[in-house]
């Protein structure tokens, strides 16, 4: 389990999946149009938080979708294919090779979002966190505290 | 991570939640099997299981000095490198979430 102060992450090896929950204060309706309508995503999809450049959804089951951000020649854009579009509380894609799934909870007025990527294999979760590689980080035991610190408070409780 | 059977070994040792508790425990210093049974309430033949993986897969040590043998975190090894491995994945993830946190903060005051 590794967080920061919002966005928890799992990694569940067995499954090859990788799964991130955060909380929203916004209805669920509106967490779930920002994931499915292009002028929304273009404004948050890009970590830097650079508008894309270019934003195309097709948002039906089998429809595509291709978010292309400005600094393209660094990095491709996300592009991929709807599986199932259930609002707003659940959006299933796949892109890159991988399954990518989105769940909406709502809490009162807040929205739990749980999105986990699922991959084929092991080789395929190692290549694709790859991609999300810029550069070498020299880390500390912070870092590793860090990491596994949710299994301390597990055993602690 | 020199290689990925490397990289396997280390990600096999963290997928079991015990492993990773007593990593958490070694992280605060060094401690024998017996001190590692204690607060997990099982075994030492089991919590010996646990530790031959986490020791295969390069995370932890045994101190050859003190004749309880005391295990230690290896600081610099495959946890590291699978944390380093992880964490531009990580950070993307994170700050696209923490864009869609702003955004939904703007768009909702409108």
């Amino acid at each position: 389990m590794l967080s920061n102060e919002h966005t928890k992450t799992t990694i569940d090896r067995n499954n090859f999946t990788i799964t991130f929950r955060r909380s929203f204060e916004a209805p669920r309706e509106q967490v779930f149009e920002a994931w499915t309508q292009p002028e929304h995503i273009k404004h948050w999809w890009d970590p830097s938080g650079v508008p894309l450049s270019e934003c195309v959804v097709d948002l039906r089951p089998g429809g595509a979708f291709k978010f292309t951000n400005k600094d393209s020649a660094h990095s491709p854009p996300f592009a991929g294919v709807y599986k199932m579009i259930e609002p707003p509380s659940k959006l299933v894609f796949e892109a890159l090779g991988s399954l990518g799934t989105v769940q909406l909870e709502s809490t009162n007025g807040s929205t739990d979002m749980t999105v986990s990527i699922r991959c084929g294999s092991a080789e395929h979760l190692e290549q694709f966190l790859k991609l999300g590689v810029h550069e070498g980080t020299a880390l500390t035991l912070d870092n590793l505290v860090r990491y596994v610190g949710k299994s301390r408070q597990q055993v602690a409780s | 991570m020199q290689t990925p059977t490397q990289l396997n070994l280390a990600f096999a040792a963290l997928a079991d939640p015990t492993r990773r508790a007593i990593l958490a425990r070694l992280a605060q210093g060094e401690a024998t099997v017996t001190e590692l049974a204690k607060p997990f309430g099982l075994r030492q033949p089991t919590i010996s299981k646990h530790l031959h993986v986490l020791e295969d897969a390069g995370l932890i040590r045994q101190s050859r000095d003190a004749q309880s043998r005391p295990r230690h975190l290896v600081v610099g090894g495959p946890l590291k490198e699978v944390d380093a491995w992880l964490r531009p994945f990580r950070e993307q993830w994170e700050g696209r979430f923490n864009n869609l946190d702003s955004y939904l903060k703007k768009i909702s005051k409108k």
